[in-house]
């Protein structure tokens, strides 16, 4: 009698804790409604890319040597080069060069490894079009610079989570003039100066 | 107490000084409160829907609908105007009689049973004596609508569905009815009216929560069990059964489940409303309110201010449980099958049994708060 009486008192007490811990989930819950939500409204508000963002490549057209390193770094062989060679100049002479970006997995070897930096990644990734083949980009078409998010006026620019100042969790309703945690490279290349010139007389001699 | 307004008096009382028979004008009534009462029920599921949306979105940190009309409360009827609009496919190899029965079963007794949901003294469809019963027995009818559809679509996650549905809702019937049963037995009634009358005069203090507090959480799992809800909505586990039932299911008939689902869950809110919380009583009674500004009770302003105050405050209490039953969402995890059938089986019944018992021994003991 008394064990089955100790089994009703466990289970009791099973069933409190049980009700206490769906108690504490319906707070956070409740908690949570009381929080701006973190959306980003997309075609209306844009997070700014951060500075190593790898969009679509840009190229410079008089800068190419028609070298081909592009081609070769590259993992799949995408770029396109079209070359001839011209007798009188004894140069390679650049006719056209494209890019395939529905093929393309932006990994910016190519401009890693460009000998006279004619390629080069902007911060653009907006490319959906109604047909694959409108993304095989000519030198034309990669030779244009897209359209910054904080120049546009139909957008309101975001910053991503990295760019926020400490503390701060949300992008939304933040002054132009805060400064993101942590030091700018500036202001970390004065500090390396300035330990490198107080180290030097000791080390100079 | 006074009798609140009775509009079917009223109706009938203005269309013979018109000059219509009595019969006539009784049947030119009967229809209103029915139409009413549809178009009510469709209405609170559209708000449902939207706040359903909105919630989620909150306990997210999302924003949910926002640009289909203001605050995307528009968004249940965009939603409904697709589903009307889509093709009704019924799948090959199917039995097309059952499959199109199954929702219409579904749909129906849930909407029947807003017969006995009172939001006044004169306020309900019908004044049913069996009321509270006939909501029971018509909730029995739901699981074989669901089966027949999980059975008919040819399907296997439909019939696993099915399957789950049918042993669902009928192991937690039982704890429901138990515990509506333990309130029964403290108003003598099965009337709705009469529960909520038994419950009036003392404001807050009157309610049935004090008296039933166990009955009351017996009540809600099991009603949140019986409208598949988040914890226990295995029937749909779209993991693991696509959607359960609704598989194969498009436009209308799947507009009639996820109709169902939300008449369901709200139906379920306001009984909990009427059943514990005093339906459309205020938390200070509106008769010592009367009295303190020495309003007379035959009042005409104070009865329409009773009824629509009645009104709101039976909404109010209903929708502060959907709003629990949405945060209960995103709150618990879903219960496996055999938890389900643990919970129900061997908590839910024991203490709804334990709990009857324990009301029949105070009604004995305490006739005066127990409805001796």
């Amino acid at each position: 009698m008394l064990k089955f009486l100790n089994k009703v008192g466990d289970y009791a007490k099973e069933s409190v804790q049980a009700a206490k811990y769906i108690g504490q989930g319906l707070s956070v819950t409740f908690d949570h409604m009381r929080r701006r939500p973190i959306t980003v409204q997309y075609p209306y508000e844009k997070l700014i890319p951060s500075e190593r963002f790898r969009g679509r490549i840009h190229f410079e057209f008089d800068k190419c040597i028609s070298c081909e390193v592009c081609v070769r770094v590259c993992p799949i062989n995408l770029p396109v080069v079209d070359w001839e060679f011209n007798k009188e100049l004894k140069k390679k002479q650049l006719k056209h060069y494209s890019i395939d970006f529905g093929v393309c997995i932006f990994c910016a070897n190519c401009v890693e490894y460009c000998p006279t930096n004619c390629l080069s990644v902007t911060e653009e990734y907006e490319l959906a079009t109604f047909d694959r083949h409108e993304l095989n980009f000519d030198n034309v078409a990669m030779g244009r610079l897209p359209y910054k998010v904080t120049d546009d006026p139909m957008v309101t620019p975001i910053r991503e989570f990295g760019y926020l100042p400490a503390g701060v969790m949300d992008g939304h309703e933040l002054a132009a003039n805060q400064q993101r945690a942590g030091l700018r490279p500036a202001a970390i290349a004065e500090q390396k100066k300035l330990a490198e010139s107080a180290s030097a007389p000791e080390g100079g001699e | 107490m006074n009798p609140g307004i009775d509009l079917q008096q009223r109706f009938i009382e203005t269309l013979t000084d018109f000059g219509l028979s009595d019969g006539i004008s009784k049947l030119i009534w009967m229809p209103v409160p029915m139409l009413l009462m549809i178009f009510g029920a469709t209405v609170g599921v559209l708000v449902s829907v939207w706040l359903e949306r909105k919630i989620s979105a909150a306990a997210q940190q999302r924003i949910g609908p926002e640009f289909i009309g203001p605050l995307g409360i528009l968004a249940p009827v965009a939603d409904g105007m697709k589903l009307v609009f889509k093709e009704d496919v019924v799948p090959a190899n199917s039995d097309p009689w059952l499959f199109t029965l199954g929702p219409a079963l579904v749909v129906i007794p849930v909407f029947l049973s807003y017969l006995i949901v009172p939001f006044g003294e004169n306020l309900l469809v019908s004044n049913v004596g069996l009321g509270i019963f006939l909501w029971i027995a018509f909730s029995s009818i739901v699981p074989i609508g669901l089966l027949m559809s999980g059975y008919s679509s040819n399907n296997k996650y439909a019939l696993l569905g099915g399957l789950r549905a049918a042993a669902q809702s009928i192991s937690y019937e039982i704890p429901l009815a138990l515990a509506v049963l333990a309130i029964v037995m403290m108003s003598n009634s099965l009337s709705t009216v009469e529960i909520v009358e038994k419950q009036a005069g003392y404001g807050i203090l009157g309610w049935n929560v004090w008296r039933q507090p166990f009955g009351f959480i017996l009540f809600w799992i099991s009603a949140l069990a019986e409208c598949e809800r988040i914890p226990f909505d295995l029937p749909e586990a779209e993991e693991e059964l696509v959607a359960g039932y609704q598989t194969e299911y498009s436009g209308m008939k799947f507009a009639l489940f996820y109709l169902g689902s939300y008449v369901n869950l709200v139906l379920s809110a306001l009984l909990v409303a009427v059943l514990y919380f005093g339906g459309w009583e205020l938390p200070i009674p509106i008769e010592t309110l009367a009295d303190l500004l020495h309003i007379p009770q035959d009042n005409a302003i104070l009865q329409v201010v009773d009824a629509s105050l009645g009104i709101t405050m039976t909404l109010l209490k209903a929708y502060f449980f959907l709003f629990l039953a949405i945060l209960l969402r995103w709150t618990v995890p879903r219960v496996r099958i055999d938890q389900l059938l643990d919970l129900g089986w061997k908590f839910l019944l024991p203490v709804g049994l334990a709990n009857l018992l324990i009301t029949a021994g105070l009604k004995l003991t305490l006739p005066f708060a127990f409805g001796g």
